[in-house]
């Protein structure tokens, strides 16, 4: 089963759901795909881990990323650029739009909401049962009506993201798949697709889900520690 | 409770509540901002108060004023917002009072960058405030360490009746990693009877305590700067903590790098190892009281040319290994502090050129 997700694509979530990574790599495998893909960082309460991390691979793939303007990538300041808006108004194949964490994350897409009401985006959830307030399907949904009435959207679709980083191991992956196939019945939300680590991807048994596997090459890693390949072949 | 992920910040916030810390004071800046968004959602569902200062200087008297009464409290900040409260924590080390601060630190000096340094050094180990006093400074190097330090540092404090900081850069509140709290920890208070202005039940049921920082007397005064410096040099005796890596072998170049950087010089020190040089990292975990003792022992091991302090400051640290070396290795210097971290690759580099000519 393979991802097949075009248009419009917001990502949302709570904090440190792994939004950015998710974003980065459906950018990236959608890229690889054939399909032409931008990126929009509207990660606007985020300090440190920003899909900014990963432009120089992103743009060698052929995906555009729309930053801040330089001089204020280090700025402790909301600045939301105004390409934003016509990025949104002459969509690419795939557009995706990486908000930042929780309802004050989510917040400057209600400032973007006279171009997103006539857009047809597809919100998606980002969900990892593994971070604190996200670790039950009750609270999933509650950091759901507060992303929703915070950006006046609605989510479209969830995103199964449970991971550990390094320690993930096939286990947490496959009971995370098991948490979000439960809270998408729950909440009748459609599972669009779930992550798997690349490296776990073999030992993870994902033939018989409901919905596609996007596989994570990490990307936002600290200086120790490399990234991994974002440019080979799938 | 099994592992779960979590941002450096986040798990100090949990840390603290674990170690049953119900009184977080604070007012928000980057880089350690989550740790109040947090608690905001934690403290209420445990019973506890968060509560915003409306400045870091207001911060610290609230602070010194739950601490004196005999509460668990502790704050966060990140540099510039620790120079504010830094009256207030020569004041509550003078009163002799238990309090946790924790520094996230960003660049400076002024306001500086948002992204991570080591600049405050200094400030933490050799003062910030004003007179003779010491923090006990904790420096971890995980998220799980910083947890875990948070957790150790209520009583540390206590056992000491003085302030303890934890001292992380912005990497070390930012970055995610797995994480695992015990399953019942929150020791129990100490004694603060003989001290805390807890209120009497009724009056004269015991002395008065009074907690405070004037000794108007010369002989008072004198006496309490004893009293303080016992205390300093029982944690001299007591807590100092380090890490040792690769220390076993003929290493011909010590490293001593702490938190974030330590990490760096670790991937560092196994690659160096794999292209066939071998190289010793120690890592101290206690800033004060410094590991004088084990650096001097370790740069004396028998193949050791040189020794490097690597810092995101611009040569704080080295000032304490250069103490510690006492003059039998050469020690060096590299850092940075604009906000980017030196990479493994930088550090290999800088550690070959200590010993060019000499192979």
């Amino acid at each position: 089963m393979q991802i097949t997700l075009k248009g419009i694509v917001i990502i949302v979530g709570n904090y440190g759901s792994g939004k950015t990574e998710v974003a980065i790599n459906l950018a990236a495998h959608r890229r690889r795909a054939g399909v032409s893909v931008r990126v929009a960082d509207l990660d606007l309460v985020n300090p440190y881990f920003r899909t900014r991390e990963a432009r120089d691979s992103l743009a060698r793939l052929g995906v555009e990323v729309v930053l801040p303007p330089a001089r204020y990538l280090n700025a402790d300041l909301p600045i939301l650029d105004p390409a934003v808006a016509g990025l949104i108004r002459q969509p690419s194949e795939l557009t995706i739009l990486d908000a930042g964490g929780d309802d004050v994350g989510a917040t400057v897409l209600s400032s973007l909401h006279h171009v997103l009401a006539e857009a047809e985006a597809q919100v998606l959830q980002v969900v990892n049962p593994l971070r604190p307030f996200t670790d039950t399907p009750a609270g999933c949904q509650r950091i759901r009506r507060e992303i929703e009435a915070a950006s006046r959207l609605k989510v479209t679709g969830l995103v199964g993201n449970a991971n550990l980083i390094g320690d993930t191991e096939p286990a947490h992956v496959i009971e995370g798949y098991q948490f979000v196939r439960a809270l998408s019945e729950e909440s009748g939300l459609p599972l669009v697709f779930v992550t798997v680590p690349e490296p776990l991807a073999a030992r993870c048994a994902t033939e018989d889900w409901v919905c596609p596997v996007l596989p994570i090459r990490r990307q936002l890693v600290p200086p120790w520690l490399r990234a991994a390949d974002l440019e080979a072949a799938d | 409770m099994g592992k779960i992920l979590m941002k450096g910040n986040e798990a100090i916030g949990e840390a603290a509540i674990r170690a049953g810390c119900l009184n977080y004071f604070a007012y928000p800046i980057t880089p350690q901002s989550e740790v109040a968004e947090y608690l905001a959602k934690r403290m209420p569902e445990v019973g506890g108060v968060f509560l915003q200062g409306e400045s870091e200087v207001a911060v610290g008297y609230m602070l010194f004023g739950a601490a004196g009464a005999g509460e668990r409290v502790f704050t966060t900040s990140s540099s510039p917002g620790i120079s504010l409260m830094s009256e207030a924590i020569s004041y509550i080390a003078a009163a002799q009072l238990p309090v946790v601060f924790v520094n996230i630190i960003r660049g400076g000096p002024g306001l500086g960058g948002i992204l991570p340094s080591q600049g405050d050094y200094f400030q933490a180990t050799k003062g910030g405030g004003h007179g003779d006093y010491h923090l006990l400074v904790l420096a971890p190097a995980s998220v799980q360490e910083t947890a875990e330090m948070v957790m150790m540092a209520f009583p540390l404090a206590e056992k000491y009746r003085n302030p303890v900081m934890i001292l992380g850069d912005g990497l070390i509140g930012q970055m995610m990693e797995p994480v695992e709290f015990p399953e019942q920890l929150r020791t129990a208070p100490s004694d603060k009877s003989g001290w805390a202005t807890s209120g009497m039940a009724t009056r004269g049921s015991r002395q008065r305590n009074l907690v405070k920082s004037l000794f108007l007397d010369p002989e008072a005064l004198n006496n309490q700067n004893l009293l303080l410096k016992s205390k300093y040099d029982q944690m001299r005796r007591e807590e100092v903590r380090y890490e040792a890596y690769n220390l076993d072998g003929d290493y011909r170049v010590l490293i001593v790098s702490y938190g974030t950087m330590s990490r760096v010089c670790r991937t560092a020190v196994d690659n160096l190892k794999a292209e066939g040089l071998e190289v010793g990292l120690l890592r101290p975990q206690t800033l004060f009281p410094f590991p004088l003792e084990a650096i001097r022992a370790a740069a004396g091991g028998p193949a050791c040319q040189a020794v490097i302090s690597i810092e995101m400051s611009m040569g704080q640290m080295v000032e304490d290994v250069e103490r510690a070396v006492c003059g039998i290795r050469p020690v060096h210097w590299y850092g940075k502090c604009g906000g980017d971290v030196p990479t493994p690759e930088e550090v290999m580099d800088v550690v070959r050129g200590l010993l060019d000519g000499d192979r």
